[in-house]
């Protein structure tokens, strides 16, 4: 054998030692890819080839108490385009963009991307759909879906919130109820190809979904309708900054309506206050967000206020409980009191109210009267049982972003503390805390839970899960709770709360005046009046709240302007509840009396203006100091001129002494 | 294998061949039928050309195993000048056919035939006759090396035109490979090397597109729909296909994941549907092809027989490795088919003339075995 023939055979098995190293070197990778990475790459794969498509659930509706649909859920459809299919990208952007009204650049730019498919608009209601689907484009796809819809736009505005383009709830019972009314949402999923077409026998996955529950709120959308109806009356005539009403159930903390002025309209939550609409254009986005988010706070349960008077109902009912104060206890006022070398004033410190018992005390809202009440009580006792009202913390009722509220700690609570706590100064409430606060006292004691929500139904309307009411605790006795009753309906009887009273009810209440506290102080002419009434007096059935933020014109006083606001949504509410009204003989006669109508008084001398009221047969009474030796002018009204009244009726004036 | 008549075929070898091409035209059918019947509106196309021509390809080894090798010795000369014309004729407008920007084949009638199969065909008979004239002049850098360097060179010239570097690379392979098997001097071998490094580098510089398949391959995920787009379809192939398979015809990555399945990443589907145990028959029943094949060099009694042998084995041996390497992401993206399985008409027919000489070569080995 020849040299070479020897070398070619040893170079042959080396070969073959190579190739064979070579391929198990392969096979060696194949372990690595195909058996320890497997699963990694399975998952890759699988992820790449599958697509998750969400099949949406209907949103539950959301009734009033009696079934009334305050929200529902309307067919709307998602259009997406599948661009492996659009045959003329040009026609399907400018066929999309003239029906839906968006840009055409950018829809065409969504045509042309490479996806398997692109959502262009969401919530498309179906006459759209319709003019699209006419024009028969290939590509175009229409997912069913819904759109949330709100029947009455801008009624119950807060309680009922709204919702964004995926339907979760952003806002009021909407957001605090989001996850019984969204359901749950179905899945479809299927397998698809590289170029985005459903793979041939993948067996498709199809969870279907569940649709969210109904929620029937303890609103009534009649009480609403008055609520809303007078509580905007109230904020146009007052050219206030707000003014908000709450009607509550006191025997079960139900909230029958919750309004507020202004509002908005939560079908379109995102457009322009008409307030703002002048200038809208130049705001910057953020600008505009701050706006709105001002505009969808629920100064029922979002703003706190220092509650003046109104909190005297507290104070009283606490000074009952411990036996510290009885009706017919006497107090003297002098208009004022020294208290921690502070001279605290009574209101009526220009004429004071001099020698009186603790119910004419609470009537005429006397605040020396309060301050003793306070000092008999000590702050300890009094700051346990504004603790046990429910002051400083929520009242956890199911409305979102709830303010707590400020109530010092008893550490903090000086005499001048505790003394202008006792007239409602130094603490800061919802209206929410306050109205359920009263409730307790108007109910026998029993503080509840208020509550917005009375159930959940299916669609074919069985109960699936009840929301009972719920006691939080009971603050004082059922015998203190009469007492309060019978001294809160003589204010509205004969007191300061006398705005509020409708022939034929008896309705118990109180007024409240405070000054806005703006950065730490007193805000100068800025004012908060409120009045809480309920009715009827001897067995409540309503509680009403109305406070009006900032009222505009020169009468501030919440029992002049408060007071009526309470007694008109208390009239309609307690008529519309069947609750018939029982006139006094007194009340009979003075209803026979005849109408007759306010004359214009405004802007003439105090003089003048007595002589016209007494020319048409109508009493009056002033607000404000005044000084009877200077010749004064007349700077507004209640009730306006051109109003129909009862002969005898009392006009009342705000007057401006005349610069000399 | 004592026992066994002189004049019969290496049976294990026409066994482990016939095995590979009815394997590969089920999975060409089973890779292609979705794009075809997309694109084409007929899931059977490439089954039926891949059909054909795997009958013509048994008909043409038959033929070839029974004409005597010793003859293809003579027509050596012959076939490198038609192979070489054929390069050039793809260039010609009218008879050359591009595709892809590329031009590898030319049109005789209704076929397309890739000349590059052909030249494969005919430098592995001219190097093995040559060589085996040399004896042991094949030692000396000059007449035993150089000449078929620059023969080489002629064919990676004309075939990096096309351009086609995948068959260049594989020429360079199979003309070292079989000069190393001749017996030349591993010192001779081994100069070539370095001017092909810094050559190289400087090609992949240049051309981004090859640079890019470079970075891919070593991250393939860095650039997910680029470059690595085909390596990361072929691991997610084998990957999902896991120890059995999902099995004969589920393959998803078919459905345009991988773009032409049945061609170059052919192996990706195979692992996907047949899992590893299907991606090692394969490997394994290569590894028998080339038993069998360097088991016949060795036995064959005349040097021209031995390294046509080998030429022809190599030029298997190599293709599988350079293209199961590619699907397994160990090398860069390269354009090579897999030898019997990938579609294509040249490359299988010319492939099943090489195993007919092959057998035919096996028909001459000693009785007695090695
Ligand atoms: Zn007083």
């Amino acid at each position: 054998m020849s040299s070479v023939k020897r070398t070619v055979k040893k170079r042959l098995i080396v070969l073959l030692a190579g190739f064979f190293a070579v391929y198990f070197a392969l096979v060696g990778r194949l372990v690595f890819i195909q058996i320890i990475n497997s699963s990694e790459y399975r998952q890759k794969a699988m992820e790449q080839w599958t697509k998750d498509t969400v099949v949406k659930s209907r949103r539950g509706i959301i009734y009033d108490r009696n079934g009334k649909e305050l929200a529902i859920s309307a067919t709307a459809y998602e259009v997406s385009v599948s661009p492996a299919n659009v045959k003329d990208p040009e026609a399907v952007a400018q066929a999309l963009s003239e029906v839906l009204g968006l840009d055409e650049q950018a829809v065409l730019e969504k045509v042309k991307t490479k996806k398997a498919s692109v959502t262009i608009m969401k919530n498309v209601d179906s006459e759209k759909v319709k003019l699209l689907r006419e024009k028969e484009l290939k590509g175009l796809s229409f997912a069913d879906g819904s759109k949330r819809f709100y029947p009455q736009a801008n009624f119950a505005a807060f309680v009922l919130g709204f919702t964004n383009i995926d339907n979760e709830g952003l806002n009021g019972a909407e957001l605090t109820y989001n996850k019984y009314l969204t359901g749950y949402p179905g899945r479809i999923i299927n397998m698809y190809d590289a170029h985005g077409k459903e793979l041939p026998g993948s067996d498709t996955k199809y969870y279907e979904p569940k649709d969210g529950l109904n929620l029937v709120l303890t609103v009534d959308e009649v009480i609403q309708h008055f609520a809303e109806k007078h509580v905007e009356n109230a904020w146009v005539e007052n050219k206030a900054k707000s003014v908000t009403a709450i009607v509550m159930d006191p025997n079960n903390g139900d909230i029958l309506a919750m309004a507020s002025k202004p509002d908005y309209d939560n079908n379109d939550y995102k457009k322009a206050p008409e307030q703002y609409l002048g200038n809208w254009d130049s705001m910057s986005s953020k600008e505009r967000q701050d706006v709105l988010n001002s505009i969808w706070r629920n100064p029922a349960v979002n703003d706190t206020y220092e509650p003046g008077s109104t909190f005297k109902i507290i104070t009283s009912a606490v000074g009952i409980e411990e036996g510290v104060v009885k009706p017919e206890d006497k107090f003297y006022c002098a208009g004022s009191v020294m208290i921690g070398g502070k001279r605290l004033k009574c209101w009526r410190s220009h004429n004071p109210h001099g020698s009186q018992t603790f119910v004419e005390g609470v009537m005429s809202s006397c605040n020396p009267v309060f301050i003793a009440v306070g000092e008999k009580l000590g702050a300890e006792k009094f700051y346990k049982y504004i603790r046990a009202f429910g002051f400083g913390e929520k009242t956890n009722i199911m409305l979102p972003g709830e303010a707590p509220g400020i109530v010092r700690g008893v550490g903090a609570v000086g005499p001048v503390e505790l003394a202008t706590t006792s007239f409602g100064q130094g603490i800061s409430v919802t209206p929410i805390q306050l109205i359920t606060a009263v409730a307790a006292i108007a109910n026998g004691g029993k503080l509840m839970e208020p509550r917005i929500a009375k159930k959940l139904i299916d669609n074919e309307g069985n109960t699936v899960y009840e929301f009972e009411p719920r006691m939080v605790r009971q603050v004082i006795s059922k015998e203190t709770s009469d007492t309060m009753r019978s001294i809160l309906e003589s204010v509205v009887a004969f007191g300061t709360g006398n705005k509020a009273y409708i022939p034929g009810y008896k309705i118990a209440g109180k007024t409240g005046t405070a000054q806005k506290v703006e950065n730490k102080v007193y805000a100068a002419g800025k004012y908060i009046s409120s009045f809480l009434g309920f009715a009827p007096a001897n067995d409540p059935k309503v509680i009403v709240l109305v406070v009006i933020d900032e009222p505009g014109g020169a009468i501030y006083y919440g029992g002049q302007i408060a007071a009526p606001v309470v007694g008109n949504i208390m009239s309609d509410t307690l008529r519309y509840l069947d609750i018939k009204p029982q006139y006094t003989e007194e009340e009979a006669k003075l209803m026979q009396r005849p109408a007759v109508v306010v004359p214009e008084i405004r802007n003439m001398s105090l003089k003048d203006a007595i002589i016209k009221i007494h020319e048409a047969g109508l009493k009056y009474s002033v607000e404000g100091e005044v000084d009877y030796t200077n010749s004064s002018l007349v700077l507004d009204q209640i009730p306006k001129s051109g109003s129909n009244v009862n002969e005898g009726t009392t006009v009342i004036l705000a007057v401006k002494p005349v610069e000399q | 294998m004592s026992g066994r008549k002189a004049n019969n075929v290496d049976f294990t070898l026409l066994i482990t061949v016939l095995t590979l091409l009815a394997i590969g035209v089920a999975m060409v059918f089973s890779a292609s039928s979705i794009s075809s019947f997309i694109r084409d509106n007929d899931k059977y196309q490439y089954l039926k050309s891949q059909g054909a021509f795997a009958i013509i390809g048994i008909f043409a080894m038959w033929f070839f195993s029974r004409f005597s090798y010793k003859k293809l010795g003579n027509l050596a000369l012959p076939l490198v000048i038609i192979s070489m014309i054929l390069l050039v004729l793809v260039f010609v407008p009218g008879i050359g056919v591009g595709s892809h920007g590329a031009y590898r084949w030319i049109k005789i009638g209704p076929q397309r035939i890739q000349p590059s199969e052909f030249a494969k065909f005919a430098l592995v008979v001219f190097m093995a006759k040559g060589l085996s004239n040399k004896k042991e002049k094949v030692r000396s850098f000059t007449q035993g090396v150089l000449p078929y360097i620059i023969l080489m060179g002629i064919y990676c010239v004309l075939i990096i035109l096309e351009p086609n570097k995948s068959m260049a690379i594989i020429f360079a392979a199979i003309t070292f490979t079989l000069l190393f098997a001749a017996g030349a001097k591993m010192s001779h071998l081994l100069v070539w090397l370095t001017p092909i490094i810094p050559a190289g580098i400087f090609i992949l510089i240049k051309d981004k597109y090859s640079l890019l398949r470079i970075t891919s391959y070593m991250d393939p995920w860095s650039d997910h729909l680029g470059s690595g787009y085909q390596a990361i379809q072929s691991l997610l192939a084998l990957g999902s296909g896991g120890i059995f398979g999902l099995g004969l015809g589920n393959s998803r990555q078919k459905f345009f994941y991988i773009p032409e399945p049945q061609n170059d990443f052919i192996f990706a589907i195979i692992g996907e549907e047949l899992g590893f145990i299907g991606t090692t028959t394969i490997i394994v029943l290569f590894m028998l092809l080339i038993w069998r094949g360097l088991r016949i060099s060795l036995s064959c009694p005349d040097m021209f027989g031995s390294l046509l042998a080998t030429g022809i084995v190599c030029m298997v041996a190599i293709q599988v490795a350079l293209n199961i390497a590619v699907a397994t992401v160990s090398i860069p993206t390269t354009g090579i088919s897999l030898p019997f399985i990938s579609s294509g008409g040249s490359s299988l027919l010319f492939m099943m003339i090489n195993m007919g000489v092959l057998l035919n070569i096996s028909k001459n080995i000693k009785a007695n075995g090695s």
